[in-house]
């Protein structure tokens, strides 16, 4: 055979647009094998060989970071190679690593299988990842609900009476959301495919040709109830204010590194599906979609960080507090259609808010105990006496979520500021700044329990769960993340570039 | 032969989506809940066949089956939940369920 045909039979196989989600799946397949073939006493070999498998896919995919297929559609225009996809991509797959690194931890005081948890997570975010590049809304809708699925398994993974309430109440406002946001992709398919209205298409899931046909038809009643709904059900993901009663309860009953997951990944899959959705292919509802958007960051914004005053379990408080970051990210997508550098601070500050919460993560999971729901205030007494390395990767994350200058958590929040300054949208500016404010005074609750309080030990305060030593893996890990919340808000340097590059 | 309008279809898709929304709201029954979101679904199912035959695109037609794996995975999923719950609580009623509160 000719050289040439190899390369041309090469040029043509699309399936190398997706190697790192198929490699994710075949590793995920590996997994269930290893746990066949290895018997029980080695059953640590399953989450190093899952870390050691997504360290490999996230330098394959970083150093092939311009890769061949960028600014293409390959498969019949299911799927949009864009900068974006590629800023995902890393994206989940940092946030998985970390998943992993803190399902360690936290699995290690439990008497569960082990295999299936870091299998589910590895095919959960392929998924994410497809639907970070994807631009077709039947892969759309499949890939988002390979996620919630997913996810559904996960919230319950420890089968205790509260995980599963909390599975369960995941499941019913998860599929609620799911079919409100299928209805409304069956009415955009419906309108933009009709025979009798002008621009219309054969291919009306697309979304180059569905935005076409709304450009075409921007008035039109059908077209914009779809758009609602697929709206709302979006909100539901990331946890914008209406929807946003599945957040604490759910939060409190996952598992700490599922709640870690939620938290950074699911949030961060509703983001960019927004960004597709309302920033491109709604571009021309403007009229509808601005006014939807402003009102779900306001509220947002409000409610997160008002609500987040009141928790005394940290878990319930940092879901709160995740409520009230989607409501700055809110802002940043509001501020797209007018001031473009938006989608570049929007990606820097989801990572600034990975790097955070996994270090916050990290550390709620050495204090769990058996129970995992239980997670108070009050245990993190005496840690920076106790566990001095812990409370400052605690401060430093906490301290970033509540914007600190000059840790990242600041310069994300800062990006934003200046992306709807630019935007003109300034009373949702104000609203945001009273939110900062706000926060700061629950997250220096928690830094303050950590640092200034001393454990009583008196009869009528029950103690706190053990305390877990940290390992080799997991300090590397809180290091990394702790060093780089200091220097990325000192310096951004490439990442920045990266990140606001098109 | 009298033949049913695209209205006709989406009017009942319509009604059929309400009725599965406002169950999930009201109903306290967890497993009535969960045929109500199942409902849902296939209200979608519906207008999606109708739009695809008016439109003369296949699109819609390929969808449902997608749609239906998607609600045979959930199903899947959500009754070994609500099995384990019920294991654990011996209800499934969803005013019962209220122990996760701050």
């Amino acid at each position: 055979m000719d050289i040439s045909v190899l390369q041309t039979l090469a040029s043509r196989n699309l399936w190398g647009a997706i190697t790192p989600e198929i490699l994710l799946g075949g590793l995920a397949l590996v997994l269930l094998v290893i746990e066949l073939l290895f018997p029980k006493e080695h059953a640590r070999i399953v989450p190093v060989a899952t870390l050691v498998g997504l360290v490999t896919i996230l330098g394959g995919v970083v150093f092939n970071a311009p890769s061949a297929y960028l600014k293409q559609e390959t498969f019949n225009g299911l799927l949009l190679h864009s900068h974006g996809g590629q800023v995902m991509r890393v994206f989940f797959l940092l946030s998985a690593i970390m998943v992993c690194v803190i399902a360690r931890v936290s699995l290690a005081k439990q008497s569960l299988p082990r295999v299936e948890f870091y299998h589910i997570v590895l095919v959960v975010t392929a998924a994410m990842m497809l639907l970070a590049q994807s631009n077709h809304l039947v892969l759309f809708f499949v890939a988002l609900e390979t996620v919630t699925i997913g996810l559904y398994i996960l919230v319950s993974y420890y089968r205790t009476s509260l995980t599963l309430e909390a599975g369960l109440k995941y499941l019913v406002m998860g599929a609620l959301s799911s079919s409100l946001m299928l209805f409304g992709i069956v009415l955009l398919y419906g309108v933009a495919g009709n025979p009798v209205l002008p621009a219309h298409t054969a291919q009306s899931m697309h979304y180059g040709q569905l935005a076409a046909f709304l450009a075409a038809n921007p008035h039109n009643f059908l077209a914009s109830i779809g758009i609602v709904l697929v709206l709302a059900g979006v909100a539901f993901k990331i946890g914008a204010f209406p929807f946003q009663i599945w957040v604490p309860d759910v939060y409190q009953g996952a598992p700490t590194p599922v709640t870690a997951f939620l938290a950074v990944s699911s949030k961060a899959v509703g983001f960019t599906a927004l960004l597709a959705l309302a920033g491109t292919v709604f571009a021309s509802y403007a009229w509808l979609v601005a006014p939807v958007l402003t009102f779900f960051a306001a509220t947002t914004l409000l409610f997160g960080n008002f609500a987040a005053l009141t928790q005394h379990n940290v878990k319930r408080l940092i879901g709160l507090s995740g409520v009230s970051h989607a409501g700055f990210l809110l802002l940043g997508v509001a501020a797209v259609s007018r001031a473009p550098m938006a989608v570049g601070a929007i990606y820097f500050y989801l990572f600034a808010y990975l790097l955070a919460s996994f270090a916050v993560f990290g550390v709620m999971a050495h204090l769990a105990g058996a129970n995992d729901a239980d997670q108070e205030l009050d245990h993190y007494a005496g840690l920076a006496k106790d566990r001095p390395f812990l409370a400052l990767v605690l401060a430093l994350g906490l301290g970033s979520l509540a914007g600190i200058p000059p840790l990242v958590g600041f310069m994300g929040k800062l990006f934003i500021f200046i992306a709807a300054f630019q935007a003109g949208l300034y009373g949702l500016l104000a609203i945001a700044v009273i939110g900062v404010v706000v926060s700061i005074y629950y997250y220096f609750g928690w830094i303050k329990a950590a640092f200034f309080e001393t454990w009583g030990k008196s009869a009528d305060t029950p103690a706190h769960p053990e305390r877990t030593s940290v390992d080799f893996v997991t300090g590397f890990a809180l290091s990394a993340l702790a060093l780089a919340v200091v220097v990325l808000g000192f310096y951004q340097g490439p990442l920045g570039t990266w990140l606001s590059g098109r | 032969m009298m033949t049913a309008s695209l209205n006709a279809y989406v009017i009942v898709s319509a009604v059929l989506f309400a009725i599965g929304f406002f169950g999930v709201l009201v109903r306290r029954n967890t497993l009535i809940v969960f045929m109500s979101l199942e409902l849902m679904l296939i209200a979608s199912t519906l207008a999606l066949v109708a739009f695809s035959r008016v439109n003369g695109t296949m699109d819609g037609n390929v969808f449902v089956f997608f749609i239906l794996t998607v609600a045979a995975a959930e199903v899947a999923v959500g009754l070994a939940i609500i099995v384990a719950l019920f294991r654990r609580r011996h209800t499934v009623q969803i005013d019962q369920l209220d122990t996760l509160k701050n």
